[in-house]
Parts: structure tokens; sequence; C-alpha cells
């Protein structure tokens, strides 16, 4: 599908050891294999029905226990692929962050801006992202800096006027005024 | 309603002023968006939902439909201008159009991609009405054993078609059927998973997830390599030269290669978890193999821009088949339709078109009447073109951001979606760098209550387990689904050997 062949199409760019990658999945499967068997657990308690044989509860336990034979099977393949690699390749995972600062920066900055909406408001807070983000990515000075202020004016306050006043979504407006 | 009822009040609805206005915007986004490198189709679908909300059912439908026709034809823009493909769906449109507009003849690599997505478009159209009907009357008479089986068949052919490790497709898929099973159970309305949390008590919002998925953990990917954000180099010189209607001879001068292209464009998109991006290099490849001259292919020949396009615009229509007569999404846009449908409150599956037949028919109709627009658009536009592809990622990547949260913000008007979109974007973003596809968890979102409603069915009416193998249609699509998983296992082992071999 579109999505998963762009990211493909990245993989010649990569150049993150085979061994980070093997290393998370596993420190990630685990993680979610542990959070499956605390639902599963908690799916028993689900109440079952007097009309049919599968109650509330049996639905989820049967993905449950799926998925958490996934999570075992994908441990096992990357600890088999973590024994191929080289081990003093190094994980490289500090190496990995920092090739994709902009990428962490921006969802960083969005975050910050999830956080700042409900006190400053959809319009203020959008224009500060808009110019952050764009500084960020490279507009630092002269006359790309002006045209990112330009842009965080426009859309920051020309998004608001047209979805709260034109498609009438409403949208936050912020606590402090 | 009789037939014809529901055909003049789907006409009355279609062809009024505010539908058409509408459509006529979705076809320009769709349009401009593809053609953005970087901005999937995908992402424009998902963040088009919100604003159909307050529109009527076919308003809305018909909206979406436009901007993913518009889609279709849009990524060829910067594939023939810049060589780079606008979205993965026009990858092979590179091929051939880039050479093409190289050498001095971009106005007609452009005008032959915009005339293939066309014709591909109408003729996926056609099969869809011709198939879609007929399809449904079947699948109403299966019952819930075949109905599980199906899903059950679906789930694995989009974790096997999809991404490297059909391991991980799965997982992805199980995972999307377990987030479904948050907030109330569908038969008895118990609330489950929602740990005292109000908001979930409603269950994980979808869009929000689609959002995260679709478009901030894309988005993020997007700006990582710091090297690329300066893009929009224009390669192309020259004056553009626009002969529309000799080059609309030319496609229909290959109604050999037209009509195959199309025609795979439509099994492919039928097929759950393929869509354009698949379709567009099957149909190349299979143009140059029946081509009479292959070594041509690559060079700029009009053969390679109408089998890429007509291809990739086919799957739209293909897409809609096991949609519109079975319930399940052929692709992520067409589970992003489906969610459109639901929120509207249409319940989508095998009765679809004969409860809702004026709405159905509505989305035939919009779906001619999207690839008309589309066309006079793109004729009248092209000399613009190269203009749109100039925008840097710098710019692009914020704007849309901010599309997103109002998107969030669209359906409750509550922060709280906002920050579950972000650490949507983040684990998306993440999961992607780890090789996780993204698909088989939205299709698994989206399968999930009906899956688990139609199990739960068949063993209310029989509690024999046993029926789901004995049952012959049942019994073939659960063979189906063992094959499909047997044959990727297979085809990924022989990869890995003859990477091994040749390493």
């Amino acid at each position: 599908m579109n999505d998963a062949t762009n990211t493909v199409s990245r993989v010649e760019r990569e150049t993150d050891s085979e061994r980070g990658k093997a290393l998370a999945n596993i420190i990630f499967n685990a993680g979610l294999a542990a959070l499956f068997v605390g639902l599963f657990l908690q799916a028993g308690d689900l109440p079952s029905s007097m009309w049919e044989p599968l109650g509330a509860g049996s639905f989820p336990r049967l993905i449950l226990g799926a998925l958490i034979t996934f999570n075992l099977a994908i441990m096992v393949q990357s600890v088999a692929a973590l024994r191929r690699t080289d081990r003093e390749a190094g994980v490289g995972a500090t190496h990995w962050f920092i090739q994709r600062r902009m990428a962490f920066a921006t969802l960083a900055v969005f975050s910050l801006y999830a956080l700042l909406m409900p006190w400053i408001g959809f319009a203020l807070a959008s224009l500060l992202f808009l110019l952050a983000v764009q500084v960020i990515l490279g507009a630092r000075r002269g006359r790309r800096l002006l045209i990112a202020g330009v842009i965080a004016a426009v859309f920051g306050l020309g998004l608001y006027v047209l979805f709260s006043h034109v498609f009438l979504i409403s949208l936050p407006r912020g606590h402090l005024w | 309603m009789p037939m014809t009822d529901a055909l003049l009040s789907s006409v009355e609805q279609l062809f009024s002023l505010a539908t058409l206005v509408s459509m006529m915007i979705g076809v320009m986004a769709g349009v401009v968006a593809a053609a953005i490198p970087g901005f999937t189709i995908t992402m424009a679908i998902v963040l088009t939902l919100p604003v159909t909300f307050t529109m009527p059912p076919l308003q809305g439908v018909a909206t979406m439909l436009a901007v993913y026709v518009g889609g279709g034809s849009g990524g060829l823009i910067s594939a023939a201008l810049l060589g780079i493909p606008g979205t993965p769906s026009a990858v092979a449109t590179t091929f051939d159009a880039y050479p093409m507009a190289r050498k001095g003849e971009p106005g007609r690599a452009l005008a032959l991609g915009i005339w293939a997505s066309f014709f591909g478009a109408l003729i996926s159209a056609v099969v869809l009405i011709v198939a879609a009907p007929p399809l449904a009357m079947i699948a109403v008479k299966l019952g819930p054993w075949e109905y599980f089986s199906l899903i059950l068949f679906a789930v694995t052919v989009v974790a096997s078609l999809v991404g490297k490790s059909i391991l991980k497709g799965l997982m992805m898929s199980l995972l999307g059927l377990f987030i479904a099973t948050v907030g109330q159970d569908p038969m008895m309305g118990v609330p489950r998973f929602t740990f005292g949390i109000d908001v979930l008590a409603a269950g994980i919002p979808f869009l929000v997830v689609l959002i995260g998925i679709f478009a901030v953990s894309q988005l993020a990917s997007e700006v990582e390599n710091p090297a690329e954000l300066h893009q929009g180099q224009a390669l192309v010189s020259g004056k553009m030269h626009f002969r529309p209607f000799a080059v609309m001879r030319e496609v229909l001068g290959r109604p050999g290669n037209l009509l195959r292209s199309s025609m795979l464009g439509v099994v492919i998109g039928a097929v759950p978890g393929a869509g354009g991006s698949i379709a567009n290099l099957i149909a190349y490849d299979q143009a140059k193999r029946a081509s009479k001259t292959p070594e041509l292919f690559g060079t700029g020949i009009a053969d390679g821009v109408v089998a890429s396009e007509s291809g990739n615009s086919a799957t739209a229509g293909g897409g809609l088949i096991p949609m519109i007569a079975l319930g399940i999404p052929g692709s992520a846009v067409d589970a992003v339709l489906m969610a459109a449908l639901m929120v509207q409150g249409v319940s989508v599956g095998p009765r679809l078109i004969m409860d809702n037949a004026d709405l159905v028919y509505g989305m035939f109709l919009a779906m001619f009447v999207a690839a008309g627009m589309v066309l006079a658009f793109c004729l009248i536009s092209m000399r613009w073109f190269l203009r749109i592809t100039e925008i840097p990622k710098s710019i692009i990547v914020p704007v849309v951001l901010v599309c997103c949260a109002v998107g969030a913000l669209a359906l409750n008007n509550r922060v709280t979606d906002l920050y579950l979109l972000t650490g949507v974007g983040l684990v998306g973003y993440l999961l992607a760098k780890l090789d996780y596809p993204l698909a088989p968890l939205v299709l698994g979102v989206i399968l999930g209550p009906i899956a688990e409603t139609n199990l739960r069915r068949a063993l209310m009416a029989d509690e024999d387990w046993t029926l789901f193998f004995t049952r012959p249609i049942s019994a073939a699509l659960l063979l189906l689904a063992v094959l499909s998983v047997v044959f990727t296992v297979r085809r990924l082992l022989q990869q890995r050997a003859g990477v091994r071999a040749s390493t």
C-alpha cells in the first residue's frame, strides 16, 4: 500500500545496523507481550452471556492469545538475527537518533503545540507552531524567514477562519482570554 | 426503493450545486496533494474526512471520491517533470514519462498520463457497476461462518502483501483487531478495556488513529533527511506544447495496452491491501512483456506512460468493489471511505446496495463525474503544474500538520484527541522505522467489529465450531487464507536465500 512502499523505498538510505533493529524489536515485542498478557487476564473478568456461547471476553482473548504468540515468534526471529550480526558492530542507537533529529524535533514541537492549544487557543498556537517548525527545518534568516512568517500568519489564522466559519468545525479558543 | 427511483434520487443529489462545487474542490485538492512529493493520496483523503462530517452522506462520499480520483492523476505531474513519483502509485510513471519530458516533450508526457488516467478511471467505474451488485447479491446469502472466514482471508492477504515480514504484517492486523475491541462490546454493550477512562468508553477514536498513522508519522519521516528539504528543482526546461486531442487519439490508439492495464488495476485494487502502488508496476511490467518493442521501455515511450497511469487510476474503482459488495475495504483509502460512511450513520456491508441504493448509485456516478473533472482541471491547469512541485517541504510539512490537528479536533473538539494523535504519530513513526507495515493495522481496526459479530453470531446459531470447516464456502476461504500465508512465507524464504547466496 502507498505508505508502506514509501518507507520501503527509503531502505537504501538507512545506515543503521541490523543489530539495533533486532534489539529494538526484542524490547518492543517483550513489552507488548507483557501488556497483552495483562489484558488477557483482565479480559477473563468480562461477563459471559446466557444467550451465546461466547461472551464479551472471548473474542478479545482469542486475539490477545494470537498476538502474544506472534510477539514471541518475532522475538525468537530477532534473537536469531541478533546472533547473526557482528557483536562488535554496536547498536548505534544514538547515531540513529541523531540522524533523524529533524523528525523527532518536529514531533516534539507538535506535542508542545497540542499542550499549548487549550491555553492560548487554536489560532495563536497554530501560528507559533508553523513558525517554529519552519525555523527548525531551515528558514533561519533573510527572505526565507520572512516567507515563513507570512506563511505562519496566513495559514495559522486562515485555517482557523476557514474551518471554524466555513466548515463549521469548532476549534479550541484558549482559557487565557 | 425501485432502481429507477434510486437512480433519479442519486442524480438529483449529485448534480446539486453544493455537491458539484465540493467535488471540484476535492479534485483540485487531490491533484495538488498527489503532485507534491511526500504528500500521499491517503493523507489527502484522511484530511478530507473531517470536512465532510457536516455534509449529507452522498456529498461527503462524492467529495472524498473526487480527492481519490484526482490523486490518481496528480502523482504523474512530479513523476513526469521531476522524475520523483509524487505518490508511490506513480513509480512506474517516472520510467518513461520523465525521459520523454527530458527529451523535450513534457507536454506530451503529461497529456498522455492525464488521458490514460481518465480512461483507466472510466474503465474501472464500468467494471465496478457491472461487478458490485451481483457480488452483493451473493454476499447477502453468506452466513456468519462464511463472513468470518472471508474476513480472516482478507486479513491474511493484507498481511502477506504488505511489508517484508509476514509475522509483522499479521501482528499488525491482530493489533488492529484488538484496538477495535476497546470500548463497547458490539453484541451486549459491555465496556471493555476502558479502565474507567471516559474517553475510551466509545472506543479508541478511529479517525485520530488514521490521521496519526497516515499523516503525522508519514510527515515525520518526510523531514528526517535535511538534504531533501529543499527540493523542487525543475530539471525539465523548454516550452511545453499541448495538443490534448492529438494525444487522446494516441492513447486510444493503444486499446490493448489501455484495457489490459486498466483491468489489472481493477483486479489489484479489489484485493484487500494491494492498491495503486503495486498496480502501476505490474501494469508496466505486463505492457513491456506484451510489447513488440520491449527494449524501448524506459527510454520515453508512450506505452509505458499509458500502462502505469491507467493501471494506478483503475485501482480506484477496483477497491470500491469489495467495499460496496462485501463491506470489506480494498485499501486503506477505502477503509477511510467506509469510516466516513459509518460516521454518517450508514451501515456498510452487503446490504448497502439494497438499503441505500441511491447512495451507491450516487457513488458510481460520482466516479464518472470526478474522472471528467480531473481531466478538465488537469488539461486547463497543466501549465502551472511545475510551480506546485517547487513548494519546499519545510512549508508543506508544518501546514499539513496543522490540518492534522484540525482533523483530530473535528469529531469531538476534545484536546485529549490531540494528545492521542501525537502519541499515535510517534508510535507509527517508530513502527514504520522498524519495518512494521501500518496498513494492516488500519484494516484490522475496521474489520474487527465485523469479524467479532459474525463469529459470535455463528456460534449463537449453532454451537458446533466445526461448521467453519465443513461448510464448503467457509472451508474454501479458510484454505485460501492458509495458502496466502504459505505462499508468502515461501516467497520470503526464497528471497532471503537469494540475498544470502549473492553476498
